[in-house]
């Protein structure tokens, strides 16, 4: 039971994280219908910005996370301003919206790798006390500091979209742009905001990735596997992004632990292909009948 | 000691060559003799490749400040693996088919230089690999030799017999765990050796776990093992791994001793590990703790203002082991250098003495331990269990 327990925490640990990736992939897929490969590389790049402010002498590290969260809010948005907004105004197919992406993808990997190198790096964490043992469980405490907030971010996201008014203008436009155009919401300033906050939240899991593992250039590519969960929730739903975030680091936990690790991957891209096969919504998802 | 002296004060001649280029008048620059040189040039193990790549063009620079090989230039031409197999196998085709080289010297993975030697077999260019250590490097599934493959660091059965041995009779081990990156041949052949020695001498297997390279979060795996109380880890796996191993092996109140092989064998292992790895132990070379090593860093630094990496230690020693072939070969022809590599009894680099077996071409050469603590790793000394 206690072996149990201890992958369940692994499991819902590594799955807040793909759920604040998961949740950005969500919004922007809501909105534009595509899927904004380039969002994994906004998680690496909030975690080099924070690495580099962690280097500034004096720094409050809560400080440097602030830097590093508001650094790839920046560069999620000088994506939607640079390429997505020319794109969509110039009324190209949204395959075109998904090259540009994985432009930008390989273009932010490649210079990371010339910016910083490739040599891994090591993000300081809040508490010297590594492990709280609680009857023979193990709880890393930079875990429970991610699980924790994780959580408060993710429902005060639910809570913006689904109680405010710009929340309001998001979901009309993720339902029907161009009624929402013409009922007076301005299309392009909640796309930049969504792009923003969308941006804030990689930034946040790249940040608490680097704490719990590395910062290095290709710590992106942890995005498919929140691309993943976001199919699995549902692609374009909040909600479901989550949830299939959790389900997805449950699933990969329980298959490392009690099948095999060699296993992992195939299950975890069986179930993308069954899923699509059986729920093309996903668990959560509306219409997928146009989504690339 | 006599030899030290004599090593300290060739590179002291050298230094003072490559201030003022004192033998370079004789050169003959028009035809040069090309080396090559295959290494991961980016990404995560980039930082061997360039210390390896390094170490080749520091070493060519005094070869021909020192009149070259041969009376002729020595020319390196360093291509990117990437640390994968298909693009180790493409660069050592190109090297070979568009550059000319004669000889390469790369990689340090077993997964790159597997498929690499059954290529050899074709082109008829040698290759060294430096770290590669899994048995397949050199002769094939069946046992057959791949004339043209050699390598430059012990095999992966002596390594983790040396690790299994130290394990167990050193260190007083009895109950052990184990966690693999299947993968890796690299991983998987020290891995089952590690066991197969540590079993042989009495010692038990509490817990057996298998990874990805690529993970980042073992404690799936890691939590089966801490549930099976070892006292002894083994932890065949690159570094960047065995920190986040270490790491993550402690928070879930894991206490056993960790051992492993030369994957850990950077500074960067330190950093990376936060102090988890406390009191652990690994095995490789004798990398920098050996004099010549030590003075040929000097200059190293000097110039790159580089980490403390054996990998250009190793570049070093497959110039230089080129460079005794060709000069006893008379002839700088890839087959004249083959047959040159193959008969070497004796050659004396940086990383130690060593001999080559011309049955399998590994070669036989001293192996260190070192131990692994908060912010120090601490030479321990040449362990031969035979003795």
């Amino acid at each position: 039971m206690k072996i149990l327990i201890q992958q369940m925490i692994t499991g819902i640990s590594i799955g807040s994280v793909y759920a604040l990736i998961a949740s950005g992939y969500a919004l922007v897929y809501s909105l534009l219908d595509f899927s904004n490969w380039a969002h994994g590389e906004v998680c690496m790049l909030g975690a080099y910005c924070c690495f580099m402010a962690t280097l500034v002498p004096k720094m409050p590290l809560s400080v440097s996370c602030l830097i590093g969260i508001g650094g790839a809010a920046l560069i999620s948005l000088f994506n939607e301003k640079l390429a997505y907004r020319r794109i969509r105004n110039n009324g190209s197919p949204n395959m075109f919206l998904m090259i540009a992406a994985m432009g930008l993808s390989t273009t932010y990997q490649n210079l990371a790798n010339v910016i910083w190198g490739s040599k891994f790096k090591q993000l300081p964490r809040f508490f010297k006390t590594t492990t709280l043992n609680i009857n023979g469980i193990f709880v890393g405490t930079t875990d429970l500091l991610c699980i924790v907030i994780s959580l408060i971010v993710l429902v005060i996201l639910l809570l913006i979209i689904n109680q405010t008014r710009f929340g309001l203008h998001v979901r009309a436009v993720a339902c029907a742009g161009r009624t929402a155009r013409i009922m007076g919401v301005r299309i392009d300033q909640v796309i930049a905001l969504v792009f923003v906050m969308a941006g804030a939240l990689a930034g946040l899991a790249g940040i608490t990735y680097g704490m719990k593992y590395n910062v290095y250039p290709t710590m992106g590519n942890v995005g498919l596997k929140a691309f993943i969960a976001s199919v699995i929730g549902g692609l374009g739903s909040v909600p479901g992004a989550i949830v299939g975030a959790v389900l997805l680091g449950l699933i990969e936990t329980v298959v490392s632990g009690y099948i095999s690790s060699g296993l992992r991957d195939l299950i975890s891209f069986s179930l993308l292909i069954l899923i699509l096969l059986i729920r093309p919504s996903g668990l959560f998802g509306v219409d997928v009948q146009e989504k690339a | 000691m006599k030899k030290s002296m004599l090593f300290s004060a060739v590179l002291a001649i050298l230094v003072l060559a490559l201030a003022g280029g004192v033998f370079a008048a004789d050169l003959d620059t028009a035809n040069p003799i090309k080396i090559g040189y295959v290494g991961a040039l980016s990404g995560d193990t980039a930082l061997w490749g360039q210390a390896g790549l390094n170490g080749l063009n520091l070493t060519a620079e005094m070869i021909n400040e020192d009149g070259g090989i041969l009376g002729r230039e020595v020319q390196i031409i360093g291509l990117d693996g990437k640390g994968a197999a298909d693009d180790s196998v493409a660069a050592y085709k190109r090297l070979v088919e568009q550059e000319g080289v004669v000889a390469v010297v790369g990689t340090n993975f077993s997964s790159c230089n597997i498929p690499i030697a059954a290529v050899s077999d074709e082109l008829h260019v040698p290759v060294i690999a430096t770290a590669a250590s899994n048995e397949l490097v050199t002769v094939d599934a069946n046992g057959n030799l791949h004339p043209y493959s050699f390598r430059l660091c012990f095999i992966d059965p002596y390594m983790g017999y040396l690790a299994g041995s130290y394990a167990y009779n050193e260190l007083g081990l009895r109950k052990a765990a184990i966690i693999t990156d299947i993968t890796d041949p690299y991983s998987t052949g020290v891995g089952g050796y590690m066991l197969d020695t540590f079993t042989s001498l009495g010692g038990e297997v509490v817990a057996q776990e298998e990874a990805q390279n690529g993970d980042n979060d073992f404690r799936a795996q890691l939590t089966k093992i801490a549930m099976a109380q070892p006292d002894v880890l083994f932890v065949p796996w690159n570094y960047v791994n065995v920190a986040l191993i270490g790491q993550q092996a402690r928070e879930l109140g894991i206490t056993a001793v960790m051992v492993g092989a030369d994957g850990w064998d950077t500074n960067e292992l330190i950093e990376l590990s936060r102090g988890a790895l406390e009191g652990s132990y690994y095995v490789s070379r004798p990398g920098f703790n050996l004099p010549e090593a030590a003075a040929y860093f000097e200059i190293y630094d000097a110039k790159f203002h580089s980490s403390k990496e054996t990998e250009c230690l190793y570049g070093n020693d497959g110039l230089m082991w080129i460079k005794q072939a060709i000069e006893a070969a008379g002839s700088a022809e890839p087959d004249a250098i083959r047959d040159q590599l193959e008969a070497t009894d004796s050659f004396d680099g940086l990383l130690g003495h060593m001999s080559v077996d011309p049955a399998n071409h590994n070669p036989s050469r001293d192996a260190a331990i070192f131990r692994v603590d908060a912010d120090v790793v601490t030479y321990v000394g040449i362990y031969d269990p035979a003795k």
